[in-house]
């Protein structure tokens, strides 16, 4: 019996040592192909449809697929790319002449010419999910010869010409679409950027500089990019020199805390884009008791944007008193007031509260955001430390696909969410939250408004609105301030901070660097000698 | 009547139920899924589309019908085999299913094969001095194994492994800088196949950590089921009377303990392998493993319905399958089992 115990014991150790011996084997490191790029980001990509994109992820694949009329530079001026020069709009602004390079190929060898640009515009405003941000302003797509694109518009835009260089109007082959005019195709693309898929999955994409390339060739091989399911999986993936290079506007606030170091130590190369998401509450304006104005002033009064940054995201994500991002015109000014308990007291006092009598406020998070969650435990908080007679925030958290559902529907009192507009103009920050077709007073009955929660307007608001479309230049600015301070005045948006894009590289490949659109310039990533 | 005949009406019980239990749950999943908040249409063009545009594919994907209609329509593909199709790409579920299934299927059976081997491995190796030092380790580890959280275990080996050592990949199936292998979707038969030794190697560095830590997981559970059989099993009457014709210990537990203590343990693997389809979620979002399960949490969170019912049917249909076929197994293998 001992010598079966021994014998066994000895075979156990047998399988042991050939398993290990074989783990060793595996776990080696395979030499990496030192001329390409591994470039991880989070979730999966589901369409590679301009029509359709409008993750952060495929907008960023597209954009080192294809190429936009113009780009917005680093200093947010219109550069054009696809476009020879810059729009040529007539006096009356109804009428933008676009002339367009002669030199441009699409990755199946056909032209790009004007005909092809139109038919990307007309197929993204027949199909295209996103294609109401464009709304009723442009009325007709001419080609007025073959490389001249004519836009015909219902009413002078200003910000039409920052809708030029959205992702979604990406000019694809009409040669390659031609089976798809009028439906999507998912997983493949064919335009005119710098790279071409050569494989595509949902999570896993290999790209190869395109020969042909009209502009300078890209600085790498190649890129392979790679989606994981979850930031630890990213984190790890980065500090364990799995790949190269992280985007992700998505990661955990410990961890792009901990790269954010790690960059300042020189272990890692940090790059960052313009700040074009904005976090902010939603109040729901048409009901008791946030339908009284000096209440929702008085919650945006006990707001401390400056801990709240800090507790939050380490002092990552800026502080926002306005709803445009402060790099867009009309950002930069202050309108939202600063943390000040005295005077939101006194605002309570005022409607009957503090006097023995606790103002409640449900606050809805999304569950599946952590930094949602820290926000609102660390508001609550402040208002249990600043205004423990007048008011207690109570805590709520729905998925996000719920908190969309129901907005519409006045289902949340006061709701955290966040925005990041299609294109960099302020109107793709203002329209998609004010913009009202039917009003009664300060209460939107239709309209943006009323889908984004608050069912908020007042009078003078939509007219300032649309001025602010028509304008141009310094003009342009006051409008936008006035609209930013009728904002303010009503709280029925309190803005609370601003995202910063970033993206980090090992210390052997260059910093990543972004466009005047948050987006990664990919095609400038290189490993460094 | 005779054993065989028993065996065929037992069989054609079982299978003959299996339609019924998956109606039920295809029912369920159809009702379950319009309680639900949200709105697939909203996931697809976001809730700030235009009403027309809304209504327009609330029309296309037929969620405008009466709830009658749209069940009946459902059944009416679910019985042509036709699962529909994605609602964010338009994908057809089938191909979804074809793509995932494999991933989720190749993980499972590698985790249960490598469970099998170390629980079983542990389960017996203490038989042989009952109480003995061995054997109180084997009870712990399997207790340990099965009460561990398998998210906290598979983020612990993932930090050790990957991202400290960096020995093996933090997630993912295949080597981003190579091309996936074509052919069936399991890759280490494709890459067997096609003879890519380096797309080999991969898979395996891929599959290790994932699949590592589900055996572990799984592996107390066949060592607590082993042991406890193999010592009621080795107790019985016929095992004394193989002692007393004089049968060494080593041929006793070899020929008539052990086979009859892994009877139990087969049923244990079927289910398990069942389960682990659809319910290795964790394991998947961990190591971000394209599988079935990671794709049915993507789906409901998107409310895509149709992928989130052919999802459910088609891992329901395989955990009704592969329960039948273990008791069919078993009722083959065991004379004493009575139908």
């Amino acid at each position: 019996m001992k010598s079966d115990q021994i014998q066994f014991q000895c075979g156990l150790l047998r399988v042991a040592s050939t398993l290990l011996f074989a783990f060793a084997q595996v776990a080696c490191q395979p030499p990496a192909n030192q001329s390409r790029l591994t470039v991880a980001s989070l979730g999966k990509i589901s369409s590679l449809d301009p029509a359709q994109a409008s993750t952060l992820g495929t907008t960023q694949l597209l954009s080192a697929l294809g190429d936009t009329l113009y780009r917005l530079d680093q200093q947010g001026e219109l550069t054009p790319r696809l476009a020879s020069s810059a729009p040529e709009i007539s006096d009356n602004g109804l009428t933008i002449s676009i002339p367009l390079r002669r030199d441009v190929l699409f990755h199946d060898g056909s032209h790009f010419d004007a005909e092809a640009m139109a038919f990307s515009i007309r197929r993204f405003l027949d199909i295209g999910t996103l294609s109401y941000v464009v709304g009723d302003r442009i009325a007709a797509v001419e080609v007025a010869s073959r490389y001249r694109l004519v836009l015909k518009l219902n009413r002078p835009s200003t910000s039409l010409e920052g809708l030029l260089t959205s992702v979604n109007l990406t000019p694809i082959s009409p040669k390659a679409y031609l089976n798809y005019k009028d439906r999507f195709l998912h997983d493949r693309f064919v335009g005119t950027g710098p790279y071409k898929l050569t494989s595509f999955s949902e999570h896993q994409q290999r790209l190869e500089p395109f020969q042909n390339y009209w502009d300078t060739q890209p600085s790498n091989d190649g890129l392979d990019l790679i989606t994981l399911s979850n930031s630890t999986a990213l984190f790890g993936a980065l500090t364990s020199g799995e790949v190269d290079v992280l985007l992700s506007a998505s990661i955990d606030e410990d961890q792009r805390h901990a790269l954010h170091n790690m960059a300042q130590r020189g272990q890692l190369h940090e790059g960052r884009g313009p700040a074009m998401g904005i976090g902010y509450v939603t109040l729901l304006s048409n009901v008791e008791p946030l339908n009284d104005r000096k209440l929702r002033q008085a919650l945006a009064l006990s707001l401390d944007r400056l801990e709240i940054s800090k507790r939050v995201s380490y002092g990552l994500r800026q502080p926002l008193q306005s709803l445009v991002p402060p790099s867009l015109p009309g950002g930069n000014r202050p309108s939202w007031p600063s943390h000040n308990p005295e005077a939101a007291r006194s605002l309570l006092r005022e409607s009957g509260y503090c006097n023995g009598r606790v103002l409640s406020i449900p606050l809805t998070f999304r569950t599946n955001v952590p930094a949602d969650k820290l926000f609102a435990l660390t508001w609550q908080a402040q208002v249990q430390r600043d205004l423990p007679d007048c008011m207690n925030i109570t805590l709520d958290g729905v998925e996000s696909t719920t908190v969309y559902r129901q907005l519409g529907e006045g289902a949340f009192k006061a709701v955290m969410l966040d925005w990041r507009g299609s294109y960099p103009d302020p109107e793709a920050y203002l329209t998609p939250l004010l913009s009202c077709l039917k009003a009664n007073g300060e209460i939107c009955l239709e309209g943006e408004a009323a889908i984004s929660g608050s069912f908020w307007s007042t009078p003078g608001l939509q007219n300032t609105l649309r001025s602010s479309d028509v304008l141009r230049g310094k003009a342009r600015l006051d409008p936008l301030h006035r609209l930013e301070d009728l904002t303010a005045e009503g709280s029925a948006y309190i803005p609370v901070w601003l995202e910063t894009p970033r993206a980090w590289s090992q210390t052997s490949i260059s910093q990543p660097r972004f466009d005047g659109s948050g987006r990664v310039r990919l095609n400038q990533l290189r490993r460094m000698d | 009547m005779g054993r065989a005949r028993e065996l065929v009406r037992y069989s054609a019980t079982r299978l003959g139920l299996a339609p019924l239990m998956l109606w039920l749950i295809a029912t369920l999943v159809f009702l379950l899924l319009r309680v639900a908040p949200g709105d697939p249409v909203d996931a697809v063009l976001g809730s700030r589309a235009p009403a027309d545009a809304k209504a327009e594919m609330r029309a296309r994907l037929g969620l405008d019908q009466s709830l009658f209609d749209q069940y009946w329509h459902y059944l009416q593909g679910l019985f042509q085999g036709d699962l529909g199709q994605a609602l964010i790409n338009q994908e057809p579920v089938r191909s979804i299913i074809n793509r995932t299934l494999p991933a989720s299927l190749e993980l499972s059976v590698i985790a249960l094969i490598a469970a099998a081997i170390i629980g079983l491995s542990i389960g017996f190796s203490g038989i042989a001095r009952p109480e003995g030092k061995i054997d109180l380790s084997g009870r712990l580890y399997g207790l340990g194994t099965y009460a561990l959280p398998p998210f906290w275990v598979a983020m612990l080996l993932q930090l050790l492994f990957a991202v400290s050592l960096g020995w093996l990949p933090v997630g993912g199936r295949f080597p981003p800088s190579l091309l996936p292998p074509d052919g069936s979707g399991f890759y280490l038969f494709d890459c067997l196949r096609s003879g890519d030794w380096t797309g080999l190697r991969g898979t395996i560095r891929h599959l290790i950590l994932p699949a590592g830590t589900l055996a572990l997981l799984l592996s107390g559970t066949f060592t607590t089921a082993l042991r406890l059989n193999l010592r009621r099993t080795l107790r019985n009457d016929y095992v004394e009377a193989a002692r007393s014709r004089g049968l060494t210990e080593r041929q006793v537990i070899l020929r008539h303990g052990l086979p009859n203590a892994l009877l139990p343990v087969l049923t244990i693997a079927g289910i398990t392998v069942a389960s682990l389809i659809g319910g290795a979620l964790l394991i998947e979002v961990t190591f971000s493993w394209p599988g079935i399960a990671l794709r049915l949490q993507e789906a409901i969170n998107q409310r895509d319905y149709p992928v989130v019912q052919g999802i459910v049917v088609v891992i329901a249909a395989l955990v009704v399958l592969v329960s039948v076929a273990v008791d069919l197994l078993v009722a083959a293998l065991d004379p004493r089992i009575r139908y």
